[in-house]
């Protein structure tokens, strides 16, 4: 049932890339405009923070069937730096007031499920899920 | 009221004049303004304060903090052409036994 | 009025309504909406979506430029939606630290809070108001087993909450020096290495400490930059500056404070007070030294405690009951 496919990015134009396939699987998954929408921009704040601060990652999806939901898992990993303060991104105001848009505080809240997991020099995996209503 | 604050360079001496009041709206900017200027080793740093009518606490704090930075960055700090009621406050709070201040222009108290 | 409830779900009826009357009840009710949906936290992007699900459902043959234009505000409308949220997130914050200060400054209120003594040899008076929701003054009135009474009164520079956190680190010096009596200069000497350490290099504190003696009837008094206060001399009816020389608290930790003594008569008065007494203003005009001393006379034939809080009503009400900052005031009169 697991569909998963992946989106390497490296430049700039990579995130529409992503964007464009996370759009495509969530509307085959059955969400609405609005839902899409908001997936496509989450996909965006997580493919540019890859291109921003680690240089190169990629971005994942992965379909989840079961018998009672659907939904919609994106994975967003790299080998970057790495987030020391991860307490710090996650408040708000924090990335916003630099001019980085939603920053990750705006990713959970467009989304239902958020985790992520950092360590300094080991690069950041960020796992968030959307769940069709 | 406002507080206009006008810096000029001349060899080793920095001169700083002020127009207005020195309160807690205009003192974090004097303070921006004031204190780099008493870090570079060697240089005087003139303050005109002709123009000051009226300076609170906030005020005086700025002036403290600058005067430490001094003592720390081997620099001089002056107060120049202070007025009466200035004055009085750096008296009252015995500023004027340990800074380098002249208020002779308008007269002492 | 259309009683049309304002939800989602009608957006569609109050949409057409609006399309065949274009009155100004239809907009008032669009108001109405938009207000109900931020209460809802209904986002910029969902309305646009039911805006475009209500004119496919009423117009099904719409252009379909129209529907892609439509889908492109949608997209565009996404971030300003997670603004709002963001909004909505740090305003309750807000709330939330300004409950935190307001229990912060009731915990400043009952650390701080000091009994002014009852005693048959002195009348004392004092009045102590914040400008602010946080106090930057700061009196306290200490009595010693053999009955001498000491008083502090100190000034914060700053206000609100770096001034409240400063004034609890006096307080509690005070409180940790022995117990045996000490001369103001002594006192004054070790707050002042106390805050030095301490604190903000813009941060100063200005103070004043008495010490009364019940059986010479002698005043002990030194003062650290503070305002300077006013002795009352009953036999020349003459008020007189109370104005020893010192240094602010904090600034350096080599200066050293001098104690002056007086002898105390019957019916003398001593008056303490901080800056928010002296740099009272009318309008632009400040009030001079003379006309605080008047209007101490004016009162002074009342009991200490009706004598500062008519002063004080006096010069609450000559700034148009506007505090530009706190205000102390602290009457002593010697009774026997």
């Amino acid at each position: 049932m697991d569909f998963q496919s992946c989106v390497n990015i490296k430049k700039e134009w990579d995130i529409v890339g992503a964007r464009q396939l996370g759009r495509d699987i969530a509307g085959k998954v059955g969400f609405g405009t609005v839902d899409q929408a908001r997936i496509a921009t989450a996909i965006s704040e997580l493919a540019r923070n890859i291109y921003l601060y680690a240089g190169t990652g990629k971005v994942c999806f992965e379909t989840i069937e079961e018998i009672n939901q659907k939904g919609l898992i994106i994975i967003a990993m790299d080998d970057g730096p790495g987030i020391r303060e991860l307490n710090q991104v996650m408040e708000d105001g924090f990335s916003t007031s630099g001019g980085l848009g939603a920053g990750l505080p705006g990713v959970k809240r467009l989304m239902d499920e958020f985790d992520i997991q950092s360590e300094q020099g080991n690069g950041t995996e960020i796992k968030v899920v959307k769940w069709l209503r | 009221m406002n507080l206009t604050i006008d810096i000029t360079k001349q060899d080793r001496v920095t001169y700083v004049s002020l127009v207005g009041e020195v309160d807690a709206f205009t003192a974090p900017k004097l303070k921006e303004s004031l204190l780099p200027e008493t870090k570079e080793e060697g240089q005087t740093v003139e303050v005109n304060l002709q123009d000051v009518n009226y300076m609170d606490s906030t005020g005086l704090g700025v002036f403290i903090s600058a005067l430490k930075s001094t003592k720390e960055h081997n620099t001089e700090l002056k107060l120049v052409q202070m007025q009466d009621r200035v004055y009085r406050l750096f008296k009252i709070t015995g500023l004027t036994d340990i800074m380098d201040i002249d208020n002779t222009v308008r007269g002492g108290m | 009025m259309d009683t049309l409830k304002v939800e989602l779900k009608n957006y569609k009826e109050l949409m057409q309504e609006y399309i065949k009357t274009k009155d100004e009840q239809s907009l008032y009710q669009a108001e109405q909406f938009s207000k109900q949906s931020m209460q809802q936290n209904i986002s910029p992007e969902e309305i646009i979506n039911v805006h475009i699900e209500a004119l496919q459902d009423l117009y099904p043959n719409m252009p379909d430029y129209i529907q892609s234009s439509l889908s492109f505000l949608l997209e565009t409308m996404i971030s300003y939606g997670m603004a709002y949220q963001e909004y909505q997130s740090l305003r309750e914050r807000q709330l939330e630290l300004k409950s935190e200060i307001s229990v912060a400054a009731n915990m400043q209120k009952t650390l701080l809070s000091t009994v002014k003594p009852e005693r048959r040899d002195l009348d004392i008076g004092a009045i102590s108001i914040p400008a602010k929701q946080m106090n930057g003054d700061y009196h306290h009135f200490v009595e010693d087993v053999d009955g001498t009474l000491g008083i502090a009164i100190a000034d914060v520079i700053g206000k609100g909450v770096p001034a409240a956190l400063c004034m609890s680190m006096i307080k509690y010096s005070m409180d940790s020096f022995p117990e045996m009596r000490m001369d103001p200069d002594v006192i004054l000497g070790s707050l002042n290495r106390v805050v030095e350490r301490n604190v903000d290099s813009s941060m100063f504190i200005t103070m004043f400490y008495g010490l009364y003696d019940p059986e010479n009837h002698t005043f002990n008094y030194s003062s650290a930059g503070h305002e300077p206060g006013y002795y009352y001399s009953k036999e020349k009816d003459e008020f007189e500056e109370i104005n020893p020389s010192g240094l602010v608290l904090g600034v350096s930790s080599e200066t050293t404070y001098h104690k002056y003594t007086r002898e105390v008569a019957i019916g003398d008065m001593i008056i303490l007070l901080t800056d928010g007494v002296t740099e009272c203003r009318q309008g632009d005009r400040f009030i001079e030294q003379e006309e605080i001393l008047e209007v101490i006379r004016e009162y002074a034939h009342l009991p200490a405690q009706q004598t500062v809080e008519h002063v004080y009503k006096h010069f609450e009400r000559l700034q148009d009951f506007q505090l530009r900052d706190d205000f102390t005031l602290i009457i002593l009169r010697r009774n026997v």
